[in-house]
C-alpha cells in the first residue's frame, strides 16, 4: 500500500480531531472577523427597522432543540430588533418539541428588554394542525388561540387589542428547521391572508428556499449561524452568532483542506495504478 | 358493502375536494366559515393520528421486548422514557415553567431533550467532515464541478473565505441566487405538477390506494 493510498484510508478519528480542535481553538481564543452583510438578511432587518411603533410583529419559532445553536441566536437577535423598535410581539411555534425553547427565549429576551407579557408580548405556545391552524389564525386568531401558553385568554391580552386575524399582523417571520415552517406560512398563509413574510433557516435548508425568495414570496432569509451573525452585526448587539462564526470559519477550512488532500492523493493512487496497469478505482 | 367501502368514500372525496379546490377562488364570508369549520375537522383527525402513532410505536417496542429481539434493551429505555414524560406532563399540565419557576416537566425538557437533540446535530458535523474526507473526490467531470462549487460556497460563507478569498462572497451568490434558484425551481414546479396531478386522480376516483386493500 503506497502512502497516498494509506492516507486515503486514514483513521477517521483523526478527522474527528481535526474537527473538534478547528471548533474549540477559537471558541477559546476567538479572532473576530468582520461579517459581511448579504441582500437576504438585509431584507428582513429592513423590513422590520421600516415598521412603525406598535406594529404588530409575529415570530413562529418552527424549530425544535437540534437547530438549537443556528435558529436560537437569530431568534434573539429579532426579538431584540423587535423590543427596540417597540413593535407589539406576537410568539408562537409549530413544532411541539419547540415549545419550551421559544417560551425561553421570549421571557429571557422580554425580561432583558424590560418587557412585559400580555402588554408587549404575548407567547401562545403551539397547537396542532400547521396548515389548518394558519388557516384558523387568518380566519380568527382568537380561535385558533383561546387563551396564550400560560392559560391566559388572548381575547383580555392588551398587546392582541385590535388583532383579529393574520391579516391584522404587519410582519411574520418564520424560523425553521424543515417542515412546518416557512413553506407553510408561505402557503396557508401569506398567500391567503396578504401579510408581508420573511423567514429564518438552518444553514441546511437554507438553498431550498432561495426560489421563494427570488420570486419575493418572502421578503428575506436569514441562512443559519453566518445569518444570525449578519443580524447581530446589523443591530449592534453582537452575540453567540458572530462568536460562533469563528469556529465556523476554521472548520469550513479544515473540510476544504481535507477535500483538497483526498483528491490530491487520489489523483496520486490513479496515476500510479495508470503506470502499473491496473484498473483505475 | 361494496357502497360504503368505496362508493361512499369515493364520492365524500370527490364532492370535498371539487368543493375546496373552488372555495380558494371565493372569498365570500360563508366561504371563509365553511374553511374555518373544516379546518377545525383536520386539527381533531391531526389528533386522532397522534394516537395512533403513540399506540403502533408502544406495539412495535412490546413485540420487540416480548422475542427479546436484539437491541429489546433499548425499547424498555423507550417505554421508560415515554411513559414517563407523558405521566410527568399530564401532571404539571403540559407547562415547562409556572410562574417562571421550571417545572418537571420543563426540567426533562431542559436537562435531557434540549442536550440530547443538541448532541445527535452536533455529531453530524463530524460525520459530514469524514464522510466529505472519504467520498467528495473529483473521479468525473462532474464531480470535479460540483467540488469546486462546494468549496467555492464553503469559502463564501464564512467570514476567513472572504477575507482570503473576496470574490468567495459574491460567487457564492451567484451559485445560490441564479444556479441553485433555477434547479430548485425546476424540481419544485416539477413536482406541483404531480402533486396536482395525483391530486386530480384522486378527486376522480382513477388513484384509489388510500381505500386500502380487501375484496370490493
Amino acid at each position: 500500500m503506497t502512502f497516498a493510498e494509506r492516507m486515503l484510508h486514514i483513521d477517521r478519528r483523526i478527522i474527528f480531531l481535526v474537527i473538534a480542535v478547528c471548533t474549540l481553538l477559537p471558541l477559546l481564543y476567538p479572532v473576530g472577523l468582520a461579517i459581511k452583510v448579504s441582500p437576504e438578511v438585509r431584507g428582513v432587518h429592513d423590513y422590520l427597522e421600516s415598521l412603525p411603533e406598535g406594529s404588530v410583529f409575529l415570530l413562529s419559532m418552527d424549530f425544535d432543540p437540534a437547530s438549537k445553536p443556528e435558529l436560537h441566536p437569530q431568534a434573539v437577535a429579532l426579538l431584540r430588533h423587535a423590543f427596540k423598535k417597540n413593535l407589539r410581539v406576537i410568539g408562537m411555534t409549530l413544532w411541539v418539541t419547540g415549545t419550551g425553547l421559544a417560551d425561553l427565549v421570549f421571557s429571557q429576551v422580554a425580561q432583558e428588554m424590560g418587557k412585559v407579557n400580555g402588554k408587549d408580548y404575548a407567547f401562545l405556545g403551539w397547537s396542532p394542525g400547521v396548515g389548518a391552524l394558519i388557516i384558523t389564525m387568518g380566519q380568527d386568531l382568537y380561535k385558533a388561540f383561546p387563551s396564550d401558553y400560560y392559560n391566559q385568554p388572548t381575547r383580555e391580552l392588551a398587546v392582541l387589542k385590535g388583532i383579529q386575524s393574520l391579516r391584522d399582523v404587519n410582519y411574520v417571520v418564520s424560523l425553521a428547521a424543515g417542515t412546518a415552517g416557512i413553506e407553510s406560512w408561505y402557503v396557508f398563509g401569506k398567500d391567503k391572508y396578504k401579510f408581508e413574510l420573511g423567514g429564518g433557516c438552518t444553514g441546511v435548508i437554507a438553498p431550498g428556499l432561495y426560489p421563494l425568495l427570488r420570486s419575493g414570496q418572502i421578503n428575506g432569509l436569514i441562512g443559519g449561524l453566518r445569518g444570525a451573525a449578519e443580524y447581530e452585526a446589523l443591530i449592534g448587539r453582537k452575540g453567540r452568532a458572530v462568536a460562533g462564526m469563528d469556529a465556523q470559519s476554521a472548520t469550513h477550512f479544515a473540510i476544504i483542506m481535507l477535500v483538497i488532500l483526498c483528491n490530491v492523493f487520489y489523483l496520486f493512487t490513479r496515476t500510479s495504478r495508470g503506470q502499473s496497469g491496473q484498473p483505475r478505482g | 358493502m361494496i357502497y360504503l367501502r368505496r362508493q361512499l368514500p369515493l364520492l365524500i372525496t370527490f364532492v370535498m375536494g371539487v368543493v375546496f379546490a373552488g372555495q380558494y377562488y371565493v372569498p365570500h364570508p360563508r366561504s371563509e366559515l365553511m374553511l374555518t369549520e373544516v379546518t377545525k375537522w383536520l386539527q381533531i383527525i391531526g389528533g386522532f393520528a397522534l394516537v395512533l402513532g403513540v399506540t403502533s410505536l408502544f406495539h412495535l417496542h412490546a413485540v420487540k421486548i416480548r422475542r427479546r429481539e436484539p437491541g429489546w434493551g433499548y425499547s424498555i429505555v423507550l417505554y421508560a422514557g415515554m411513559l414517563g414524560t407523558i405521566a410527568i406532563g399530564l401532571w404539571v399540565n403540559g407547562k415547562e415553567s409556572v410562574n417562571g419557576a421550571m417545572t418537571a416537566f420543563g426540567w426533562i425538557y431542559s436537562n435531557m431533550m434540549v442536550p440530547l437533540q443538541g448532541t445527535m446535530f452536533a455529531i453530524l458535523a463530524f460525520f459530514i467532515a469524514s464522510a466529505a474526507y472519504r467520498s467528495f473526490r473529483a473521479r468525473s467531470r462532474e464531480a470535479a464541478l460540483l467540488l469546486i462549487a462546494a468549496i467555492i460556497v464553503m469559502m463564501g460563507r464564512v467570514p476567513l473565505g472572504e477575507m482570503l478569498l473576496p470574490v468567495s462572497g459574491d460567487l457564492t451568490q451567484w451559485i445560490l441566487n441564479v444556479l441553485n434558484t433555477s434547479v430548485r425551481r425546476a424540481i419544485l414546479i416539477g413536482v406541483s405538477l404531480g402533486a396536482v396531478a395525483l391530486s386530480l386522480k384522486i378527486i376522480f376516483g382513477i388513484e384509489r390506494a388510500y381505500l386500502g386493500g380487501g375484496r370490493e
